[in-house]
């Protein structure tokens, strides 16, 4: 092949698509990518995204031929040796093998190795196009100097010069921006929006606003699976995704409990005693019983996955505990040090308890703002009656940030999108801390996206608080990490 | 038994009526302290028996439920209703007599029966509770001499005061004490206790009389309430339907119609509601109800005397006494009309449209409010019941008929409500044919259809300040205040 010559990007068009068919790809014990279907059209231009651990270099990495190919097929990728890649993994192995090749130590000869003038010549370059590039991201000056002196921008800056003259037939470029100053992330900003049509590419990028206006799709990598694929001109997915990555990459903590003597009225539960603790708990409604003879204990700290078929009464036995079947009155029941039917309140039970369900998202109806969503969880109240303090709303607007929407505090709150009053319930049932969260299939009625938003949130709060959580779900694939107890209504062994 | 109202004296009665105080916030920080402890027996397990219960219960106190020992034995609905909800149920032998408080939330009809029957069975020094003080007032029922008798009365039908107490909230409520029965003094603490495991006291509880409450009760019920939206349901059908419009559109704009425009109402009083309109729609709308005021103040002062006099209970009694011949009789007549009988169309109904087509529907909602307001206003009571018992409560009526159009409004509010609905309406239908006359779909059904929507400034001005300088607007926005200062959510 000429190098002088634009090669293949005239007629790319009539290029079959590269097909994944459910590839489970082995990167090392602990990592594999797990049954990735997808499909890359020639005029595309995808970026892969994800939070730190999903996959997503690995995913690029592929066409690198690097993995173990467990199961599933590629077709049509393109020749390993057609592709060039720019990542922090290349960059790394080549720092290396120049340390390997380094003689000194062992010849007692100054040896500065390679120059980064040799380092690109190595390249199957487009000699016309080299020089240009050189000028355009300020090398001259460093062409003459040793590749091991050179700084990780330095290094960066030449890996990413070497890829683009050298028109490979796809370019992976793996975070390309990371390291480098701002002046050379605008000019390879431009550098690649002038290619974008003649050069196939596929990004890799943690940050959002890298993205560059010339991709054509974004593919969002979790966990070592493809989890959702989206065009760029969909904008109401690109948003979703958007606040999908902001909940997996953002570095934002749970924010904390409410240290605020107003609200010290709050019972203070000893830790050795059960949260929940129901005996021969029954639910009947005339002649019919829903479920009977249920036992169940809940210990601080054990997070708990209920589940059973519709009409097995999963919602009824969360009730109980709530307070909001009104049979609790008729039940052995005792929850957090109270004995129900003694003379405590609904309330003295639910400020222990923050409380997610579908019912509740269609029980709050009320006109009120996103970030009076959130305070309400303070009251158990849909709704606000009374005057929240500043430090409730404070610590309501840290509860904004963490789902991305702190500039939106003020919108109304039912002009919202499903998928979005849902994660809103979920700030507002863990904005006090409670002792146990009971998730009502959470998920339901959520598509895709929003799905892996709440789960992504879920996990925030199993893994940053002390709260315990019950979780209740038919989804097989809506599964938490760190709940590892489980009821089965439909299978009562007792 | 004779009416009680009516043995006062001029000077009792008027500081009867007059008596109504909005209560402080501050007045219910011991919350249901006074009846911890103590034992509520419910009778009566309708929608306020049931609802009130869970209420009470759900905020610490003790209640179970009396019923008649024939509701136990054959597991009538309101055996049900309690039991399912996982309620003690008892006969009143067995219950009554361990009471520190009965509350008595059976229908009126059946007050004086009841009242009969569990009064020997109570313990001494106990409290006797009403939700309506219609036997009181008007029935002149003497209650024994060592029990406390008090009213709580939620300004909501029984389901809104689940709901609302579920949300964290309440409803408007009022209380009185029965003078004549409040031989400790206590009346009052358990009054208050009792709002507050309602929830009431969240949304505002009105100190008030047990006179105040039926006199304007009965007033507010029988007159803008279920009696003009009833008759103005029939009249905006009919006119509709002589006029060439689909039927079912016709339900449709007046079945949920009333619940849209009234939504506005309670939003900002009759000014949001009239701010609805278009400029034009809005002048038409204020001379139509001008009109209508002048031709119906009459009526609404027959009724207010009527009720004053003792009039109308002693009608309503007769009936009952002949096992409701006359209520039955017109529940089937207004179970035959047009707009009864005809099915709302599936055709998608705009928000504004109900606005924009129904401009006498809206001169309708503000005509009858203000000449309820005015009329029990004028007879000596207090702006704040005035209020509650004409604007407050009409979005709430306007949703009944949004669910299952008159039938459920008549079968859900009240035995007394519906009696007096049907009587207003009977007189006002006739009362309202000559001005119907004139009535064309531009004002109902089909809207101005005006391609200039251009109006007269001064007249405009002048319209707005009349609807906005109304008293009941004064005390509307006044006592709004007070109900949002609490609710933020509106």
């Amino acid at each position: 092949m000429n190098p002088n010559e634009p090669a293949q990007s005239n007629n790319s068009s009539v290029k079959p698509d590269i097909i994944f068919d459910a590839c489970t790809i082995q990167f090392n014990e602990q990592f594999k990518l797990n049954r990735v279907s997808w499909r890359i059209a020639s005029d595309d231009c995808w970026v892969i995204v994800g939070g730190n651990g999903a996959g997503k270099s690995a995913l690029a990495a592929t066409f690198l031929g690097e993995g173990e190919h467990l199961s599933g097929s590629i077709h049509n990728a393109p020749p390993i040796e057609s592709v060039q890649a720019v990542s922090f993994e290349v960059q790394s192995k080549l720092i290396d093998q120049e340390r390997l090749e380094d003689d000194s130590r062992i010849l007692d000869v100054i040896d500065e190795g390679s120059t980064a003038a040799e380092i690109l010549q190595r390249g199957d370059c487009d000699t016309t196009l080299l020089p240009a590039l050189v000028e355009r991201f300020g090398l001259q000056a460093l062409l003459d100097r040793s590749f091991s002196k050179l700084s990780t921008g330095e290094t960066r800056k030449l890996l990413l010069v070497r890829a683009l003259a050298s028109h490979p037939e796809l370019l992976i470029l793996d975070e390309p921006f990371d390291g480098l100053d701002v002046d050379t992330t605008a000019a390879l900003a431009t550098e690649l929006a002038q290619r974008a049509t003649s050069q196939a590419m596929l990004l890799v990028l943690n940050r959002w606003d890298e993205i560059p206006e010339f991709v054509t799709h974004i593919a969002y990598m979790s966990e070592g699976e493809l989890q959702h694929t989206v065009a760029t001109n969909n904008t109401k997915q690109v948003a979703e995704l958007k606040k999908l990555l902001h909940l997996k990459t953002t570095d934002l903590a749970i924010p904390g409990p409410l240290v605020d003597v107003n609200h010290s009225h709050s019972k203070k539960l000893n830790p050795d005693d059960p949260l929940v603790q129901l005996k021969q708990a029954h639910i009947r409604y005339g002649e019919k019983t829903i479920f009977e003879h249920v036992d169940w204990r809940i210990d601080p700290g054990e997070h708990w996955q209920l589940y059973g078929p519709n009409g097995s009464g999963k919602t009824c036995l969360l009730n109980l505990i709530t307070g909001d079947h009104p049979q609790c009155y008729n039940n052995d029941i005792l929850v957090f040090g109270y004995q129900r039917g003694q003379g405590e309140s609904i309330w003295d039970i639910k400020q222990h308890i923050g409380y997610v369900s579908t019912a509740l998202q269609w029980e709050y109806r009320v006109s009120i703002s996103l970030l009076n969503v959130i305070v309400s969880g303070f009251y158990d109240s849909i709704g606000i009656y009374q005057k929240p303090s500043s430090s409730e709303k404070a610590v309501a607007r840290q509860w904004l940030a963490v789902l991305g929407m702190e500039s939106r505090a003020n919108e109304p709150f039912n002009k919202l999108s499903f998928g979005d009053q849902r994660m809103l319930l979920i700030a507002r049932a863990m904005v006090k801390h409670p002792a146990l969260l009971i998730l009502d299939e959470p998920c339901l009625g959520l598509d895709d996206m929003n799905r892996s938003q709440v789960l992504a949130m879920i996990e925030m709060v199993c893994a940053g608080t002390e709260t315990t959580v019950l979780y209740v779900n038919h989804h097989a694939q809506d599964k938490i990490a760190g709940i590892h107890r489980s009821l089965d209504l439909g299978n009562l062994q007792r | 038994m004779t009416n009680y109202f009516n043995t006062l004296s001029l000077r009792e009665q008027l500081a009867q009526l007059g008596k109504c105080e909005f209560m402080d916030a501050t007045e219910f920080e011991d919350g249901v302290d006074y009846l911890r402890g103590k034992k509520l027996v419910v009778i009566g397990c309708g929608a306020q028996g049931l609802n009130q219960g869970l209420n009470l219960r759900d905020s610490g106190l003790d209640v179970s439920y009396t019923l008649r020992a024939s509701a136990i034995e054959e597991q009538r609905q309101s055996w049900k209703n309690a039991t399912e909800n996982g309620f003690t149920v008892g006969t009143y032998e067995a219950l009554i007599p361990t009471a520190d408080v009965v509350l008595n939330l059976t229908p009126d009809k059946q007050h004086t029966a009841v009242v009969n029957e569990v009064v020997p069975l109570m313990k001494q020094n106990s409290c006797l509770a009403y939700s309506h003080g219609f036997n009181i007032v008007e029935e002149g029922m003497k209650v024994r001499e060592d029990i406390t008798v008090i009213m709580v009365a939620p300004k909501c039908p029984g389901t809104e005061v689940r709901e609302e107490y579920k949300r964290g909230f309440g409803v408007p409520t009022l209380i009185a004490v029965h003078e004549d029965n409040d031989p400790r003094g206590e009346g009052l603490a358990i009054a208050k206790a009792y709002a507050a495991g309602t929830g009431g006291h969240k949304a505002g509880v009105l100190m008030s009389s047990f006179i105040a409450e039926v006199k304007s009760d009965l007033m507010g019920e029988q007159t803008i309430l279920c009696g003009m939206l009833q008759t103005g349901s029939l009249l905006c059908f009919d006119k509709m339907v002589e006029k060439g419009l689909s039927a079912g559109y016709a339900a449709k704009l007046i079945q949920y119609g009333w619940e849209t425009v009234t939504e506005a109402l309670k939003h900002g009083g009759v000014t949001n509601m009239m701010d609805r309109l278009s400029n034009p729609a809005k002048i038409k709308a204020f001379e139509l109800a001008d009109e209508m005021k002048d031709i119906m103040r009459p009526l609404y002062q027959k009724h207010m005397d009527d009720i004053m006099s003792g009039a109308f209970s002693e009608g309503m009694m007769a009936d009952w006494a002949k096992d409701d011949e006359k209520l039955l009789g017109w529940r089937q007549e207004t179970a035959e009309t047009g707009f009864e009988t005809t099915d709302v169309t599936d055709q998608d109904i705009p928000e504004q449209e109900y606005f924009d087509h129904g401009t006498l529907m809206v001169a309708m909602v503000k005509a009858g409010v203000e000449l309820a307001y005015e009329t029990m206003t004028a007879a000596g009571i207090k702006d704040e019941s005035a209020y509650y018992e004409s604007l407050h409560e009409t979005p709430l009526i306007a949703n009944t008929i949004a669910r299952k159009k008159l039938f459920d409004m008549n079968s859900t509010i009240s035995d007394t409500a519906e009696y007096g609905c049907y009587l207003y309406n009977n007189a006002c239908l006739p009362l309202l044919a000559d001005f119907m006359k004139d009535i064309d779909v531009d004002v109902i059904g089909r809207g101005l259809g005006l391609n200039d929507l251009g109006v007269d400034n001064q007249r405009l001005i002048e319209v707005n300040a009349v609807v906005r300088s109304h008293s009941v607007e004064q005390i509307g926005a006044t006592l709004r205040g007070y109900m949002s200062a609490m609710k933020r959510i509106v």
